[in-house]
């Protein structure tokens, strides 16, 4: 990590204001994550992890402090500069998989490339391949209530994985899956991480953490441990 | 980039219609109410100004009228105003002095009645008789198929003869021979002397077809008629000379005929098939507009029902928002997409509109004996306009799903 780290977080605090009170959901977030790490991210609810994923998301601003992300500062950004960086650097997988319910699995994974205005010929190609990448190249037609719970947290996977981004952001991706297709599901995730991709987990599962590199714990919205493990 | 948005809009339309088919149905309803409604009224207008162009055609567009007064409703015969009544009738040899002027290819006096015609038991409801001189295929274009047209001496002297016309013959003679025969008309008998057929697509307002021709002299003679109404003497300009031309030497023939001085208003009326397209336009304008006036209401309530649905689709869609928002979509293209897919909707309700529309129009002009013209330029305005209504009404809905916070939508349950 001596060149510029991935994800540079500078004193993130993040704060809502409701009625008079102000609730601190982030106070000071000091946090760099490098190209191809594996971290996992840990914390009792309410202790800002979900806050601190929806800013590394660019789905949310910090009220003070800097987020650089690839050597840009996306903290000050507008909507729409934000909607667009969301498009091309990051990949969401949520625990609820939030798939269209009326498209087939291969539409759903085109879905970011609709919005980075690629033609329909390339989204298909590139579509197809992410779809066989995660084990799903004979399911690409089937609507999501065809697929089983791990089948479609792949094509979420799949889908996450479409624009090549720089970060895959998964939230409690095992949260809705047995044990078994947890396993399968990580099995997932690190085979992308060895294949070069920086994953960024959210979970509150020890398990599922261990999985991970790198765990960042928090704790009332301040960075409470963060340590480095070899192998997994 | 914006034409992928679209066809993901026209995609998500085509879903939320297909999953929800009862209530987007009900939804364009009004759309398909409203358009339906002009578009059978478009069709039918149309197809009887297409009639009236092609008489016009066949008349000649140069042939003009006079008449004691022109209105375009018919006068009670018993309470004329004054100013009717200070007129003139119309009078033969009016028309004849006029077919004498080197501008005039022809000029006669016409009278149109309403007649049954009766032979041997058969008989027709009262159809129009027209009493003219034997040139009356100059106006009337058509032919005769059988037998002669009457004499100048028949003519003038006010023979019982009668020319009929195709389709009264089959009414009252069937399968026989009319030629030489004696029939009747209002209780008096006339001789056949010849069978007349209309030229194609000649238009006539249902129940006023021409079943029959008599001369002039006879029909004044033999038939009780409105001398304000029915009287009409009909001109047609030689060619080459223009109708205000044949206009200003009939006017100034009939004035001196009448001993009017300089400054006294004409005692007749002058009337081109200008004007009697223009009376039409007007009648019809007036009809069209009462028609856009009631479909537009049917169309602003089906626009609020597609507003409706298209909020409750959004609300039911909050996720769906969330994700298309995580994924990168902007306000803009969430905003396009809403608007894409209520435009959609209405566009589809419009499109069963036209189709609704022309065959109900279609079907009409069939029973009314028009021949059939599809309005091209209304198909286009009806479709323009419901796409329109999507876009107006899917606006607020559709900036109301761009403006929701992704954070909030994703955890929207």
């Amino acid at each position: 990590m001596a060149e510029q780290p991935l994800i540079s977080l500078r004193g993130l605090t993040r704060e809502y204001r409701m009625d008079a009170e102000t609730v601190y959901a982030l106070r000071g977030i000091e946090l760099a994550i490098g190209t191809n790490e594996y971290v996992a991210i840990m914390g009792p609810s309410g202790s800002g992890k979900s806050t601190l994923m929806n800013v590394i998301g660019c789905l949310d601003t910090p009220t003070r402090g800097e987020y650089w992300l690839n050597g840009t500062e996306v903290s000050r950004m507008s909507d729409d500069e934000l909607a667009r960086v969301r498009n091309r650097e990051i990949g969401f997988v949520f625990q609820t998989f939030n798939l269209l319910p009326r498209a087939t699995a291969l539409h759903n994974v085109e879905l970011p490339l609709i919005y980075a205005g690629t033609s329909a010929r390339e989204r298909r190609r590139a579509a197809s391949r992410a779809l066989e990448r995660v084990g799903l190249a004979d399911r690409m037609h089937h609507r999501p209530n065809e697929l089983s719970g791990g089948q479609r947290q792949r094509v979420a996977i799949a889908r996450a994985l479409v624009n090549d981004p720089s970060i895959l952001l998964a939230d409690e991706p095992t949260g809705n899956l047995d044990s078994v297709t947890s396993q399968e599901i990580m099995a997932v995730f690190g085979e992308l991480h060895t294949q070069g991709q920086t994953v960024l987990m959210v979970t509150h599962e020890a398990d599922i953490a261990a999985h991970a590199h790198r765990v960042v714990t928090l704790l009332d919205g301040v960075v409470h441990s963060d340590s480095v493990r070899e192998a997994a | 980039m914006r034409l992928t948005n679209l066809a993901e809009g026209a995609m998500m339309a085509m879903d939320a219609i297909r999953s929800q088919k009862l209530r987007s149905a009900l939804t364009i309803l009004g759309i398909i109410i409203g358009v339906a409604t002009v578009m059978s009224m478009a069709s039918i207008v149309q197809g009887i100004r297409g009639q009236i162009f092609n008489t016009l055609e066949v008349v000649g567009p140069t042939t003009f009228r006079i008449l004691r007064f022109f209105s375009s409703t018919p006068l009670n015969p018993d309470a004329l105003p004054r100013e009717v009544r200070i007129r003139p009738v119309l009078r033969a040899e009016e028309a004849e002095a006029i077919a004498r002027l080197p501008e005039i290819h022809y000029s006669a006096i016409w009278v149109g009645v309403f007649e049954r015609l009766e032979y041997e038991g058969s008989r027709t409801q009262p159809t129009v008789v027209y009493g003219a001189d034997e040139r009356f295929m100059e106006i009337l274009g058509g032919g005769i198929t059988a037998g002669r047209v009457f004499t100048s001496p028949e003519a003038r002297s006010g023979a019982p003869v009668v020319i009929i016309e195709e389709e009264a013959v089959a009414n009252i003679f069937g399968q026989i021979n009319p030629l030489g025969r004696t029939m009747r008309i209002a209780g008096r008998p006339f001789r056949v002397v010849g069978v007349y057929r209309k030229p194609e697509n000649i238009f006539q307002p249902p129940g006023q077809e021409i079943s029959a021709i008599v001369p002039f002299e006879t029909a004044k003679r033999a038939f009780r008629y409105d001398e304000t109404n029915s009287l009409i003497i009909l001109v047609k300009p030689r060619e080459g000379v223009t109708v205000a031309r044949a206009m200003d030497a009939t006017t100034v023939q009939l004035r001196r005929m009448r001993s009017l001085r300089p400054g006294d208003p004409n005692t007749f009326d002058m009337i081109t098939s200008d004007q009697i397209l223009d009376v039409f336009n007007r009648l019809t304008g007036v009809f069209f507009l009462v028609m856009i006036v009631l479909s537009s209401v049917a169309l602003m309530v089906g626009g609020i029902g597609v507003m409706a649905i298209m909020l409750v689709s959004v609300t039911s869609r909050t996720r769906e928002i969330g994700v298309r928002k995580a994924l990168g979509a902007t306000r803009r293209e969430i905003l396009w997409q809403f608007l894409i897919e209520a435009a959609t909707l209405t566009l589809v309700g419009g499109a069963i509109g036209i189709v609704v529309g022309l065959t109900a129009g279609e079907v009409l002009k069939r029973l009314l004996g028009f021949e059939t013209g599809v309005p091209v330029w209304s198909a286009v305005t009806a479709t323009a306009v419901s796409v329109g209504i999507g876009l107006a009404f899917g606006l607020l809905p559709a900036s109301r799903a761009a403006r929701l916070d992704p954070i909030e939508a994703l955890r929207y349950e």
